[in-house]
């Protein structure tokens, strides 16, 4: 039987120069949106959006930098993401939700057992312990810009040193901190 | 041309890493650019090495952005570190802290360094058999220690009384909330009376709060039996329960059903360092915490606003500074009124 090709998602990689680049580089893209939103998951979402723009394209149209037309379109969705995003994001990883279930009958409320709780402990105090060995002002960088969510340009201000400073700090940071946290 | 494949080639790896970070750190910040993408995918095709470092250099950011308030709390404790940790009092020069989305994210050391309005007691000491009160006033904490070396930090506006029998160490919780440490001792077991129950410990730490006929057990280490004070009693109803660790038990009257949750220790355990973690509760409930633990009283003006659910920590330093804090996050403001603060929907 003779599928007809109609719609985007019966698209064949071959007819959409944008949709093959797409396919081959999907992965490199997840992680440069990563990097700024600090999330794989929201990445991952983005990179789905991408992939309905990109399969939207009408086949034949002519794509002549189809790479750097993808990192323009995920950057194009990263800005408007954090646009609308940033008033209700503020780290709300730190307000979990409860989950319901019930043990023995009775409603129970979960969240993190104690002994999971003891071994996030166990983390926060290595996390810390490298933050606090870091040399005094690459620390004082990576902690008002990564940890209290100041921008780049605040940390910049508050430190009196330039941006990129910050940036070169922050990046000595991380660097410093993989390294004593290989495990 | 091999460099940067050999694993073990030290210099190669540490390049990467140097590297990633370098990545991260100038795609993590300001106004995203398409600018760098071809570059990026560039470096993260140019060699394995490159992806395994950006990939582990992310995945940790990750988690620092996941545990960024503990973190916090770790290194400000970790910064006013030298002194006992257990003492809420005598500590030097309030510091500052920062206003704003992560307040409530501050923990024990912030807490600790903000220079908590608490009196601490020196240690008393219980001799057996013999029965001792001990209550606390707004604002006021205090630590007893029990002849048997077993502790127990009473919250502001607490009384309870102490009585060591020779077969039973007893304590009667009147009203308020205290946190025990017991030591274990099989032969004599350490009995609380709270809520019309009986909290018998087998050599733990635990938790009770017995406020305005609500009562709640939480367990942080071993186990806790709570069983009804008089059997068959309105009180009775419901079975006995057996609580381990991280398990709470909370009743809203005597003679409601008890419901059985699991919790995080930790954050019942908090009132201690003076920080107070909520989970969807009723702003009312949190002020009239609140007006425990400072004598400057917080009163509300709308009853219809005293029922806006906060979760959130709030760091005990001084009632104006909470507010303040609190007014970010919900539609309130604060005016001054002849007992301390009065709030108004914004």
């Amino acid at each position: 039987m003779a599928l007809a090709s109609s719609g985007p998602s019966q698209q064949r990689a071959g007819d959409n120069p944008l949709l093959a680049a797409f396919l081959e580089k999907r992965e490199n893209l997840v992680l440069f949106l990563a990097a700024r939103l600090r999330s794989m998951a929201t990445a991952e979402d983005l990179a789905q959006d991408l992939y309905l723009k990109v399969a939207a394209v009408q086949p034949g149209a002519e794509v002549r930098a189809p790479v750097a037309l993808l990192y323009r379109m995920a950057t194009n969705l990263l800005v408007d993401h954090l646009r609308s995003g940033q008033r209700g994001a503020r780290r709300d990883a730190q307000w979990r939700l409860d989950t319901r279930a019930t043990i023995g009958g009775l409603d129970v409320v979960s969240e993190p057992a104690a002994d999971e709780a003891l071994i996030a402990q166990e983390r926060v105090r290595q996390l810390a312990e490298a933050v606090a060995a870091l040399p005094p002002q690459m620390g004082r960088a990576f902690r008002l810009h990564k940890l209290e969510g100041m921008s780049q340009a605040q940390t910049a201000q508050a430190m009196g040193v330039s941006q990129k400073m910050i940036e070169q700090h922050v990046a000595a940071a991380i660097r410093r901190l993989a390294e004593r946290l290989r495990a | 041309m091999t460099e940067g494949l050999n694993p073990d080639d030290a210099p190669a790896a540490d390049r990467a890493m140097a590297e990633a970070g370098a990545w991260l750190s100038r795609l993590g910040a300001g106004e995203p650019s398409a600018e760098y993408g071809l570059v990026f995918d560039a470096w993260l095709a140019a060699s394995p090495d490159n992806r395994a470092a950006y990939g582990r250099a992310l995945a940790l950011l990750q988690d620092f952005d996941a545990r960024a308030g503990d973190v916090l709390a770790r290194l400000d404790a970790r910064a006013a570190a030298p002194a006992p940790r257990r003492t809420l009092s005598g500590r030097p020069a309030p510091r500052r802290r920062r206003v704003g989305a992560g307040w409530w994210a501050a923990g024990f050391g912030a807490a600790l360094a903000a220079g908590l309005a608490v009196v601490v007691m020196p240690p008393a000491i219980i001799h057996p058999a013999s029965a001792q009160a001990y209550a606390t006033a707004k604002g006021q904490h205090q630590r007893v220690t029990l002849a048997d070396g077993s502790l127990i930090d009473l919250d502001a506006e607490t009384q309870l009384r102490v009585r060591f029998q020779g077969s039973e160490r007893r304590v009667a919780l009147v009203e308020g909330q205290a946190i025990f440490d017991v030591v274990h001792d099989a032969s004599r077991p350490f009995v609380v009376e709270a809520g019309g129950r009986l909290v018998r410990d087998v050599g733990t730490q635990f938790d009770v709060r017995a406020r305005g006929g609500q009562l709640t057990v939480t367990v942080a280490r071993g186990r806790v039996e709570v069983t009804p004070q008089a059997p068959g009693s309105a009180a009775a109803q419901g079975q006995d329960v057996l609580l381990g660790p991280g398990q709470r038990f909370e009743l809203d009257a005597p003679t409601a059903a008890p419901q059985l949750s699991a919790v995080d220790p930790q954050e019942t355990f908090s009132w201690r360092s003076g920080r107070l973690v909520y989970r969807a509760r009723p702003l009312g409930e949190v002020v009239a915490d609140l007006n425990r633990q400072f004598v400057e009283q917080i009163t509300i003006a709308d009853p219809e606003l005293a029922k806006l659910p906060i979760t959130g920590v709030i760091v005990l330093d001084n009632p104006r500074a909470v507010m303040s804090r609190l007014s970010l996050l919900l539609p309130i403001r604060t005016v001054p009124s002849d007992k301390g603060l009065m709030l108004l929907r914004k």
